[in-house]
C-alpha cells in the first residue's frame, strides 16, 4: 500500500532530521569536501540528498560549528569542510542526548512503567 | 561543465543577492561536479550523467532558497493565524459596509434597482479583492523581512468569553433597549410641544410635519411600543428564528416609511425648515446631498439590525449551544 509506505518514510524522516547534523559534525572531525561526505555517510548506510547536505553544511558554518577552506590544487576546486571546536562540543552533546534516548525507549519497550 | 550546467547554475544563483553569488556559485558547481563524477565512475555517458545529476539536484530556484533561507511558501506558519485573523475581521466588517453604501447611494442618486444591484456586486467583489491583496502583500513582506511580532499575536486575554445564555447576561441588552426607545418616543412627542425653534410669537415648531400626526407619527409610537415588547420578549425568552423574523418585519415596518417619507420630502415640517433655513435639497434628497446620506444611514442601521437578529438567532439555535459541552452545565 503505498500510503502506508508514504507513512512509514515520513515518520522516518521526522526521526532522521537531526541526526544527519550529529553524523556530519562526528565524520568532518577529518576535514573533507561535500561529495566525499556524501558517499561516506550513504557507505555508513546513513541517506542524504545532496540538494540537503550542501545547504546544511553551510548553514552549520555560518553557526561556527564547521570551518571550511577551499582547495584549489585539484582540476575543480572543492571546499574542505572541518569540525570547530564548537561543533565538537555540540556534537558530544547531542551525542550523549542520543544515547540517552536509546536507552529510555530501549526501557520503554521492555515495559518499565515510570 | 558544460551549458546545460552553466544554466543550471544561473538559474540557481540569480534569485539570490549579489553579496551571496560569489561564495554559492562554486558550492553548487563542486555540487554537480562531484554528483557528476559519481555516475561517470558508474560508468554513465557524460551527458546522460550531467542530465541525472542535475535532475536529482532538483529544482535551482529552490536549492537556492535553501542556500540563502529562504521561505518557499508565501506565508508561513510564524503568520498565518495573524493574517486569517485580520482577513477575516476586514473582510467581514469593510464587505457588508461598503456594498451597503454603494448600493445605497447608486439606488438614492439614480433610482434604478437594477443599475443599484449591479454596483454593489461590482464593489463588493473589488473590495474583497483588495482587501485580500493588501493584507496578504502586507504579510508576505513581514514574512520575508522577518519582523518579529506583529502586535497580532496570541494572548490568554483574547480568548473568546464562554457563551452565557442566562438572562442575566441579556439585561443590559434590555435596559439598553428600552432606554433607547423612551428617549426615541420622548423625542417625537417633545417636538411637537416645545421644539428648539420658537416661532416669533413663542409658539414651538415642530421639527416633523404636523400633518404626519393624522396616521405616521402614532405608527411609529405604536411601533415603539411593539419594539419594547419586543425587547421584553427577548430578554425573557433569547434570540431564535421567530424573534429573528418578527425583528425584520418590527424593522422593515419602521424603515420602509420613514425612508419613503424623508425622501419624499414629507417628513420635516415646512415651516421649520424655513425657520432655520435649510436649503430644498436638505429637505427633499436627491444626489450627494444630506438628504440621502441620511437615508443611506437609516437603511444601514436597518439593515444590521436585521443582520444582526439572524445571526444572534443562528448562534443562539446552534446545537450544543444552550450546554456547552466543554464546561458542564
Amino acid at each position: 500500500m503505498a500510503s502506508d509506505d508514504d507513512r512509514t518514510a515520513g515518520h522516518l524522516q521526522e526521526l532522521r532530521r537531526g541526526t544527519v547534523v550529529l553524523a556530519c559534525l562526528t565524520r568532518l572531525r577529518t576535514p573533507d569536501y561535500g561529495y566525499a561526505l556524501l558517499e561516506a555517510l550513504e557507505g555508513l548506510d546513513i541517506q542524504v540528498d545532496a540538494n540537503t547536505l550542501y545547504p546544511l553544511l553551510r548553514r552549520l558554518e555560518k553557526q561556527g560549528l564547521l570551518t571550511s577552506e577551499w582547495n584549489t590544487a585539484e582540476s575543480r576546486p572543492r571546499k574542505f569542510y572541518r569540525t570547530s571546536p564548537a561543533g565538537d562540543d555540540l556534537a558530544a552533546t547531542l551525542s550523549a542526548d542520543w544515547d540517552r534516548l536509546t536507552a529510555s525507549l530501549h526501557r520503554l519497550a521492555e515495559g518499565e512503567l515510570p | 561543465m558544460t551549458t546545460l550546467t552553466d544554466r543550471y547554475v544561473w538559474a540557481a544563483v540569480r534569485t539570490v543577492p549579489d553579496t551571496h553569488r560569489a561564495d554559492i556559485e562554486p558550492e553548487i558547481r563542486e555540487m554537480i561536479g562531484g554528483a557528476v563524477d559519481a555516475r561517470l565512475a558508474a560508468g554513465e555517458d557524460p551527458a546522460a550523467a550531467e542530465r541525472s545529476a542535475l535532475l536529482q539536484l532538483g529544482d535551482p530556484e529552490r536549492l537556492a532558497a535553501d542556500y540563502v533561507d529562504r521561505p518557499l511558501t508565501l506565508i508561513g506558519p510564524r503568520y498565518y493565524l495573524d493574517w486569517l485573523r485580520l482577513l477575516r475581521t476586514l473582510l467581514a466588517v469593510v464587505v457588508p459596509i461598503s456594498t451597503a453604501a454603494v448600493f445605497l447611494v447608486q439606488f438614492l442618486s439614480q433610482g434604478e434597482v437594477g443599475a443599484a444591484i449591479g454596483g454593489a456586486v461590482t464593489t463588493a467583489l473589488n473590495v474583497t479583492v483588495h482587501i485580500g491583496f493588501w493584507s496578504t502583500l502586507v504579510f508576505v513582506i513581514l514574512e520575508r523581512t522577518g519582523v518579529p511580532g506583529t502586535g497580532l499575536g496570541w494572548s490568554p486575554d483574547t480568548l473568546p468569553a464562554l457563551p452565557d445564555r442566562s438572562r442575566h447576561a441579556r439585561l443590559p441588552e434590555l435596559v439598553a433597549s428600552l432606554v433607547f426607545l423612551a428617549v426615541f418616543a420622548g423625542a417625537i412627542l417633545w417636538q411637537q410641544v416645545r421644539s428648539v425653534v420658537n416661532a416669533d410669537d413663542g409658539s414651538a415648531i415642530p421639527l416633523l410635519d404636523p400633518a404626519l400626526w393624522s396616521f405616521w407619527l402614532p405608527w411609529f409610537l405604536g411601533l415603539i411600543v411593539l419594539e419594547a415588547g419586543f425587547a421584553v420578549w427577548l430578554y425573557l425568552r433569547d434570540w431564535s428564528w421567530p424573534a429573528a423574523v418578527v425583528n425584520l418585519a418590527l424593522a422593515l415596518a419602521f424603515a420602509v416609511p420613514a425612508v419613503l417619507l424623508w425622501s419624499g420630502g414629507r417628513l420635516l415640517n415646512p415651516a421649520f425648515v424655513d425657520a432655520v433655513g435649510w436649503g430644498p435639497a436638505v429637505a427633499t434628497g436627491g444626489g450627494w446631498t444630506v438628504g440621502s446620506i441620511v437615508t443611506a444611514v437609516v437603511v444601514l442601521i436597518t439593515a444590521w439590525d436585521v443582520v444582526d437578529g439572524f445571526l444572534k438567532a443562528r448562534r443562539a439555535s446552534a446545537p450544543g449551544a444552550r450546554q456547552p459541552v466543554l464546561v458542564g452545565r
